[in-house]
C-alpha cells in the first residue's frame, strides 16, 4: 500500500476534477469523520471518567455566600446553570451548592441563586469535618469540652488541639476495631461453630447416652466462651465511652450549633486555608484512603478495599481454575488431535462461545454450580448448618468457576495462536534429538509458546474484572461483612459471598437512596475499574505484538 | 513421530516413551473432557428448560374402601395424609390415607337429617351442604400440623357448624352455593322452589374494645325467570353466578347482602351441569350436559362510548375438548388457574389461562360423585360406590405452552389477549405473566437502535484507517480500538444511566442537530484541507486530516450544544418534549433506547471494527494494485474492488456484532427503565431478555416456572448469539479461502 501512495495522492488530489471523483473525496471525509467520531468518543470517556473520577478525591474551597434574606450558606461550589429565558420564565443563573451538615439540612445539594447573592467570602478558619456518620460537616469551630470540662474554646484554640486529639482517637477506633474483628469475631466464630456442632450431634444416629455426654461437653465450653463474650463486650463498652467522652462544639454558617463527638471524627481540614499543594497533598492522602479503607455509611462513603480485595482474589482463583482448562484444551486440539472436519467445528464451536452473553453463563453456573453441585455438597458435608446454604448458595468459588468457563474461549483461543506460532523446525529439531513428542511439547514447544498463554491468561483476567452480569447472580453482595480471607482455618473460605468493583459501580450508582451524593464516588471505583482493566489489556496487546514480532522473523 | 518412535527403539528408554503414552492418554482425555463439559452447558440448560413443557401425569396412589353414605364432599390436608369427607347423612368422617382408618368424626347436625347438595366452597377449607328441609350447614374444617421430634402430625379440626336458614318454608331447595370467611362470617344463595334468589348473610362483628362477638342475620330475595340448576359465590361472597337448565349463565353483584340486577349470557343449549370459580374468583368454569367445558370472565367494555367505565359483561374466553358425556363435577386447583373435570366416564385435568388439555383419561372410579383438589395441587380425590381413590398429578408447570411464552394470552382482567410480562404481583392469588415476547422485542430493540449508530461508524472507520490512512498511523489507532473494546459494561452503562441519561433529556435537540451540522464540518474541512498548497499537505502521510477531523467535531459537538436553544425554539417551539408529544405524540423517559443505541452502540463499534478492518486489510495487494494501474482512483479501487471483496468479512462483523449487543446486560440494566412494552419509539424504555435474567432470577426459586422461564430465555440468548456467531465465522473462513486463492 505504501508503493500505492504517491499513484492514490495524485489520482486524489490532483486531475481532473469529475463528479465521481469529488464524491469519492467526499465519502473519503465522511469516512475519515467516522474514525475520528470514533476516536473523539473514546478519548471523551476517558477523560471524563479521569476528571470525574480525580475529581471526586479534590477538595474544593468553602464559599460563604450572604443571601439578600440575610441567610448565610456554606458549601463546595458543584456547578453552574443558566437557565435561559422561555416566555413563561425568565433567565436563571444559579450555583449548586454541596452544602454537607445532612445532620442539620437534610439534604446534600442547594440551588441558590446568583441574583440572591450579596455578598461572598472564603474564610481561612471555616473547617470541613470528615464524620463516621452524616457525612461531612462544614462551618466554624467552638470549643472542645468532655463532660462539663471545656478543654479548648475559640476557633484557633480549638483547632490546636483538635489535630492531636483526632490522632488519639483515631488510634482509639483502631484498637476497637482491633477487638471486635480480632477476640470478639473469634469468639463469634467459635460459638457459631459450637451451634452447628450441636446440631450435628442432634441429628447423628449416635447412642441417646453418648450424645448427650456429647451435648454436655458442648454446653460447658459454649458457657465458657459465652462467659469470655461477656467480658470482651464490656471491655469494648468501656472502650467506646472513652471513645466519645470528647465532644466538639461547632457552627455552621446560619450559627446553629452542633455538638459532635469527636470520636466520631475521621479528619478536619480548613480547605479555605490550604494552598494549592496542600489540596495536592490531602488529594494524595485521600486516593491512599479510598483504596485502603472499609466502606462507610452503606457503601456510600469511605474506601473500597473490600470490593478491590474481591476483585482480585476473585480474579486469581478464576486464573487457577482457566488455566489448565485452557492449555490442555488447547494442546489437546493443537497437538494431539488429528485435524479434520470435528476438529475443525470444534474450534468453531470454542471460539463462538466466547461471544456467547456472559449472563447466559450466569445463569448455568447457578443451576449447575450453586444448586447442583453445592446443593448436594450441603448435603453431604454441612447437613447441620441446614436449611442455611453453606455452598448452596452463590460464593466466590462459584464466580470464579463460572468466569473460568466465560474466559476458557479466550485461553484456548490464543494458546492455540501461541502453539501454531512455534515453528516446525524447532519442533522437528527436538524430536530428531530423540526427545518424545511429550518431552517436545514440554520443554520446546510450551515454553516458546508461553508469552501466547499468558496474553491468554491477562486478557481473560482482564474480561473477567469487567465481568458483572454473570457474578450478580452467582455470588456478589452489596456488602459483605468478612473477607473470603483470613486468620481463622481453613483461611480461605471459599463460600463466602463477596464484593466487587464492577457491582459496587451498580449498586452504589442504582440502588443507595441519595444518587446525587454518591455518583461522584461511582466515578472514582469506575476510574479504578477501567484503569486496571485498561493497563491489564495494554500489557496483553504489548505481549501478543512482541510475541508476533518475534516469530514474524523467525518463521519459515 | 512414531516413525522416530519405532526407528530406534533402543534408544529412548521405555520409561519416556510410557511418560509420553500416558501423557497422550491424559491429555487427550482432559482435552475431550474438557471441551465436552464446556458444551454441556448447553446440555444442562435445556435439560432445566425440558420440564416446562412436558405433560402431565394422573395415577391412582390408592382406592380405599368407606364406610355410610356416600360422601358428595372432600378435602384434604397439605401433605395429602387425611381426607375430611362429608356424606349424605350429615356425618363429615376424617379418614387416614395410610390405612384407611376414620380418626374423627362429627355429625353437622343434631338431629338426623338428610343431606341433598353437597359441595366445597371456592378458595375455602371447609364442608358445605344444603339439608333436605331448607337450610344450609357450612363447617369449616383445618388440619393442624405439629412436629414431635422427627415426625410430621396432622390433626383434623372439625370446627363448630353454621346453619343458616334459608327457606322458611322448610322445602329442599333447588340449589345452594355457600361461603364462609375466616372470622366466621358466611354468605348462602339459593334458588328456591317458588321462584326467588334467596341470600342469607349472617355477618359476625367482632368488637376489640370489649371482646364481645355480635352476629347479625340479613336474608334478600329477587325473583328470577330462569330454573337455575347451579350457583357459585366467589370467595370476597360479592359475586353470585348461576347455570340453568337452559343453558344461560347467569350473574349477580351481591352489595352488603343485596342481590343486584341479573345478567345473563347464552352458553347454547345444552344444560349447564357443573360450575365453578377458579382461584381469584374472576374465572367460571362451565360444565354443560354435552360434555362442552367453557371458560367465562367479566371482561370491561370499556372500548364501547357508551357503557360507564368499569361496566363488565362476562364473556367466553375458551373453550376445552369436549367431553364425552355431560360434565358432573369441576374441582379447580387451589393454587393455579387449573381445575379438574369428571363426567360419568372420563376425567379431565385442564388450564385455564395457557390453554391447555393437561391429562385426560378414563375416570378412575366411573360414577364418583365428590371429586376434590389437595391444597398444594399435588393429588386429587374421588369417593363414590362406597370408594375413595386417590390421585397423584404430577404436573409441575401446567401454566406454560408455547402459546403463553410467545403468543398473546387472554389474562384475567384484562380486555383483549395480549403479550405481558408481569412475573409477580401483590396479592397471593396473583398469576404470573411470563411472554418472551415482550422482552425478545425489547432485545431487538436495543440492538436495532445501537447498530444504526455502530455500523456506520464502525465499518467506516475501519474503511478509512486500512484504505485512506498511512499505515503508520494505524499502530496508534488500534490499541485505541482494543482499548475501547475492553472497556467493561458496567462503566459504560453506569455513564449512560447516571451521566448521559439526565444530559441528553435536555439534549435531544443538539444531537439533533448534531447529525447534519457535524457531517457538513467534516467535509468543509476536508475541501478546506484540499485547498491547501499541496507542497505543505504533501510533509503529512495520508490520512492526517483524520486528527484535524477530531478537533472540528470536538468544535461541533461544543457548537451543537450551545446553539441547542436557539434550534429548540425554531424547531421545535421551545420545548422538545412538549412537541414530541403533542406533535409525534410520543412520550419520553429519561433512560431510554436512544441512550442505550449511543452506549451499545459505543461497546459494539470496536468489534465491528475490528473485524471489518481485518477483511479490508487483508484484500490481497494484486487487486487493489492490478485497479489502480488500469486507471482508477483510490476511491474506485475502493467501491469497486475493495468494498465487494471484503463484503463478505463487513457481513460477519455485522452479525458479530449483532451478537453483542444481544447479549450486553448491565448497559441495558442501567441505562432503561427495564419496563416490558412493545413500543418502537425511540425515546421510551424497554426491557431485555439479559437485563430480565438479572433483575428475576435471584428472586425465582428453584424448579419454579419462572425459575425454568428464565433458563428459556437463556437458551434463546445461547442459541440466538451461537447461531449469528457460527454463520459469521463460517463466512470468514469462506473469505480467508477466497482471499488465499485470489
Amino acid at each position: 500500500m505504501q508503493n500505492d501512495e504517491k499513484t492514490s495522492h495524485a489520482s486524489l488530489y490532483g486531475g481532473d476534477r469529475g463528479w465521481s471523483e469529488r464524491f469519492g473525496h467526499a465519502f473519503t471525509w465522511l469516512c475519515g469523520g467516522a474514525l475520528a467520531l470514533n476516536v473523539l468518543l473514546v478519548l471523551g470517556i476517558l477523560s471524563l471518567l479521569a476528571w470525574k473520577g480525580f475529581g471526586y478525591f479534590w477538595q474544593e474551597d468553602l464559599v460563604e455566600f450572604t443571601l439578600k434574606d440575610g441567610s448565610k450558606v456554606l458549601g463546595e461550589v458543584w456547578e453552574e446553570e443558566i437557565v435561559a429565558a422561555t416566555p413563561e420564565h425568565p433567565a436563571v443563573d444559579r450555583l449548586r451548592l454541596k452544602i454537607g451538615n445532612r445532620d442539620v439540612n437534610g439534604l446534600d445539594f442547594v440551588w441558590i441563586d446568583r441574583a440572591d447573592v450579596v455578598s461572598r467570602r472564603e474564610p481561612k478558619d471555616v473547617v470541613l469535618l470528615e464524620r463516621l456518620e452524616w457525612g461531612n460537616f462544614h462551618g466554624y469551630l467552638r470549643e472542645i469540652r468532655r463532660g462539663d470540662q471545656v478543654l479548648a474554646q475559640g476557633s484557633e484554640a480549638v483547632w490546636q488541639q483538635l489535630g492531636p486529639l483526632l490522632a488519639t482517637k483515631e488510634a482509639e477506633r483502631e484498637e476497637i476495631h482491633a477487638l471486635e474483628k480480632g477476640a470478639i469475631g473469634a469468639i463469634n466464630y467459635e460459638i457459631e461453630k459450637l451451634r452447628l456442632a450441636a446440631r450435628r450431634l442432634e441429628i447423628s444416629g449416635l447412642p441417646a447416652a453418648e450424645r448427650e455426654r456429647r451435648q454436655a461437653e458442648i454446653d460447658k465450653t459454649l458457657q465458657e466462651r459465652e462467659a469470655e463474650f461477656q467480658q470482651l463486650a464490656d471491655r469494648l463498652f468501656q472502650m467506646r465511652e472513652a471513645l466519645t467522652a470528647e465532644t466538639l462544639v461547632a457552627a455552621t454558617a446560619s450559627g446553629e450549633t452542633k455538638e459532635i463527638p469527636v470520636g466520631g471524627i475521621v479528619s478536619a481540614i480548613r480547605p479555605d486555608d490550604l494552598g494549592v499543594l496542600g489540596k495536592l497533598a490531602l488529594q494524595g492522602k485521600r486516593i491512599r484512603q479510598f483504596v485502603v479503607d472499609d466502606p462507610r455509611e452503606s457503601n456510600t462513603e469511605g474506601g473500597i478495599f473490600p470490593a478491590i480485595f474481591g476483585t482480585v482474589m476473585m480474579v486469581f482463583l478464576m486464573a487457577f481454575a482457566v488455566a489448565p482448562l485452557g492449555v490442555v484444551a488447547a494442546v489437546y486440539l493443537r497437538e494431539y488431535a488429528k485435524q479434520g472436519l470435528l476438529v475443525r467445528l470444534v474450534r468453531i464451536a470454542v471460539n463462538n462461545l466466547a461471544g456467547v452473553p456472559s449472563i447466559v453463563f450466569g445463569v448455568f453456573g447457578l443451576g449447575f454450580f450453586v444448586y447442583l453441585i453445592g446443593g448436594s455438597l450441603d448435603k453431604l458435608l454441612y447437613p447441620e448448618a441446614l436449611p442455611t446454604p453453606t455452598f448452596g448458595t452463590g460464593g466466590i468459588l462459584w464466580a470464579a468457576l463460572t468466569l473460568a468457563l466465560l474466559t476458557v474461549p479466550v485461553v484456548i483461543v490464543a494458546t492455540e495462536e501461541g502453539l501454531a506460532a512455534v515453528p516446525r523446525i524447532v519442533r522437528e529439531g527436538s524430536l530428531a534429538l530423540g526427545a518424545t513428542k511429550f518431552e517436545t511439547i514440554r520443554k520446546v514447544v510450551l515454553p516458546a509458546a508461553a508469552p501466547g498463554i499468558l496474553t491468554g491468561m491477562i486478557l481473560a483476567m482482564a474480561r473477567a474484572a469487567g465481568e458483572v452480569a454473570p457474578l450478580m447472580i452467582v455470588g456478589m453482595v452489596k456488602l459483605a461483612p468478612t473477607l473470603p480471607l483470613d486468620g481463622r482455618p481453613p483461611f480461605l473460605h471459599l463460600e463466602r459471598k463477596f464484593m466487587h468493583l464492577g457491582f459496587h459501580i451498580f449498586d452504589v450508582g442504582f440502588q443507595s437512596p441519595n444518587i446525587e451524593a454518591t455518583t461522584p464516588l461511582v466515578f472514582a471505583t469506575a476510574l479504578l475499574l477501567i484503569t486496571v482493566v485498561t493497563l491489564m489489556n495494554l500489557l496483553a496487546i504489548g505481549l501478543r505484538n512482541h510475541l508476533r514480532r518475534k516469530y514474524a522473523g523467525s518463521a519459515v | 513421530m512414531s516413525a522416530e518412535a519405532t526407528a530406534r527403539p533402543h534408544t529412548t528408554p521405555w520409561r519416556r516413551l510410557a511418560a509420553d503414552r500416558i501423557a497422550r492418554w491424559v491429555v487427550s482425555a482432559g482435552g475431550l473432557a474438557i471441551i465436552v463439559s464446556i458444551l454441556g452447558i448447553l446440555v444442562f440448560i435445556l435439560v432445566e428448560v425440558a420440564p416446562l413443557l412436558t405433560a402431565a401425569r394422573v395415577t391412582v396412589d390408592r382406592k380405599i374402601p368407606l364406610a355410610g353414605a356416600a360422601p358428595g364432599a372432600l378435602l384434604s390436608d397439605e401433605h395429602r395424609t387425611h381426607v375430611a369427607a362429608l356424606g349424605a347423612e350429615g356425618r363429615v368422617r376424617v379418614i387416614r390415607l395410610s390405612d384407611g382408618q376414620t380418626v374423627a368424626t362429627r355429625d353437622l347436625l343434631a338431629e338426623p337429617a338428610e343431606l341433598v347438595d353437597l359441595q366445597v366452597p371456592p378458595e375455602s377449607s371447609a364442608l358445605a351442604a344444603s339439608t333436605r328441609d331448607g337450610r344450609v350447614v357450612i363447617a369449616p374444617v383445618t388440619f393442624q400440623i405439629t412436629f414431635d421430634a422427627q415426625n410430621r402430625v396432622v390433626s383434623p379440626e372439625i370446627s363448630e357448624p353454621v346453619v343458616l336458614e334459608v327457606d322458611p318454608l322448610g322445602r329442599p331447595l333447588q340449589s345452594f352455593a355457600a361461603q364462609i370467611d375466616e372470622e366466621g362470617s358466611a354468605t348462602t344463595a339459593a334458588a328456591l322452589a317458588d321462584g326467588t334468589i334467596t341470600v342469607v348473610r349472617r355477618s359476625v362483628t367482632h368488637n376489640e374494645m370489649t371482646g364481645e362477638t355480635g352476629e347479625e342475620t340479613v336474608r334478600t330475595s329477587a325473583p328470577v325467570s330462569y330454573r337455575v340448576t347451579h350457583l357459585a359465590l366467589d370467595a370476597d361472597q360479592k359475586n353470585l353466578y348461576g347455570g340453568t337448565a337452559g343453558g344461560e349463565i347467569l350473574w349477580w353483584h351481591l352489595e352488603e347482602g343485596q342481590i343486584g340486577p341479573v345478567q345473563a349470557a347464552s352458553a347454547g343449549t345444552a344444560p349447564i351441569t357443573a360450575l365453578a370459580l377458579l382461584i381469584g374468583g374472576r374465572s367460571l368454569v362451565v360444565g354443560q350436559g354435552n360434555g362442552t367445558l367453557s371458560v367465562w370472565m367479566p371482561v370491561s367494555k370499556a372500548e364501547d362510548a357508551d357503557a360507564a367505565s368499569g361496566d363488565e359483561r362476562l364473556t367466553r374466553i375458551r373453550d376445552f375438548p369436549p367431553q364425552s358425556g355431560a360434565i358432573r363435577l369441576i374441582s379447580p386447583s387451589p393454587r393455579r388457574k387449573g381445575f379438574l373435570a369428571l363426567s360419568d366416564r372420563e376425567l379431565g385435568l385442564y388450564h385455564s389461562t395457557s390453554h391447555r388439555t393437561l391429562w385426560t383419561g378414563p375416570s378412575p372410579l366411573p360414577g364418583a360423585r365428590a371429586l376434590g383438589t389437595s391444597p398444594k395441587d399435588d393429588g386429587a380425590f374421588l369417593a363414590g360406590h362406597g370408594t375413595l381413590a386417590s390421585l397423584a398429578l404430577r404436573n409441575p408447570h401446567p401454566e406454560t405452552t408455547w402459546r403463553t411464552l410467545f403468543g398473546k394470552v387472554w389474562y384475567e382482567g384484562y380486555d383483549h389477549a395480549d403479550h405481558v410480562w408481569q412475573s409477580t404481583g401483590g396479592s397471593d392469588d396473583f398469576e404470573p405473566k411470563l411472554s418472551l415476547t415482550p422482552l425478545l422485542f425489547g432485545t431487538l430493540k436495543g440492538t436495532l437502535y445501537s447498530l444504526i449508530l455502530a455500523i456506520p461508524l464502525g465499518v467506516f472507520g475501519a474503511m478509512y484507517v486500512s484504505q485512506f490512512m498511512h499505515p503508520g498511523y494505524k499502530r496508534y489507532v488500534k490499541p485505541l480500538v482494543e482499548i475501547m473494546a475492553s472497556l467493561p459494561s458496567v462503566v459504560l452503562g453506569f455513564l449512560a444511566g447516571l451521566w448521559l441519561a439526565p444530559r441528553i433529556e435536555h439534549a435531544v435537540p443538539s444531537l439533533l442537530l448534531a447529525l447534519f451540522v457535524l457531517p457538513v464540518l467534516v467535509l468543509l474541512t476536508g475541501a478546506a484541507w484540499n485547498r491547501l498548497p499541496r507542497t505543505f499537505r504533501g510533509r503529512f502521510p495520508a490520512g492526517t486530516e483524520a486528527f484535524l477531523f477530531v478537533v472540528v467535531l470536538a468544535l461541533g459537538i461544543w457548537l451543537c450544544f450551545s446553539l441547542r436553544q436557539p434550534f429548540e425554539h425554531l424547531a421545535f417551539a421551545g420545548d422538545f418534549r412538549s412537541w414530541l408529544l403533542h406533535a409525534v405524540g410520543l412520550s419520553y423517559d429519561q433512560r431510554n433506547a436512544l441512550v442505550v443505541g449511543l452506549a451499545m452502540g459505543f461497546a459494539v463499534i470496536p468489534i465491528i471494527f475490528a473485524i471489518a478492518e481485518d477483511a479490508f486489510t487483508n484484500v490481497p495487494q494484486n487487486l487493489v494494485a492490478g485497479s489502480l494501474a488500469l486507471g482508477a482512483d483510490r476511491w474506485q479501487t475502493v467501491t469497486r474492488v475493495v468494498l465487494p471483496t471484503a463484503s463478505p468479512g463487513i457481513f460477519s462483523a455485522v452479525m458479530v456484532g449483532f451478537g453483542r449487543a444481544v447479549g450486553e446486560t448491565m448497559i441495558v440494566l442501567m441505562a432503561t427503565g427495564n419496563t416490558p412494552i412493545m413500543d418502537w419509539n425511540p425515546f421510551n424504555g424497554f426491557r431485555t431478555l439479559s437485563a430480565n435474567i438479572a433483575v428475576e432470577i435471584p428472586e425465582a426459586p428453584h424448579g419454579d416456572t419462572l425459575y425454568r422461564t428464565l433458563f428459556l430465555a437463556a437458551l434463546l440468548l445461547f442459541v440466538l448469539t451461537f447461531l449469528v456467531n457460527t454463520v459469521a465465522e463460517l463466512v470468514r473462513q469462506r473469505l480467508r479461502e477466497r482471499y488465499s486463492q485470489l
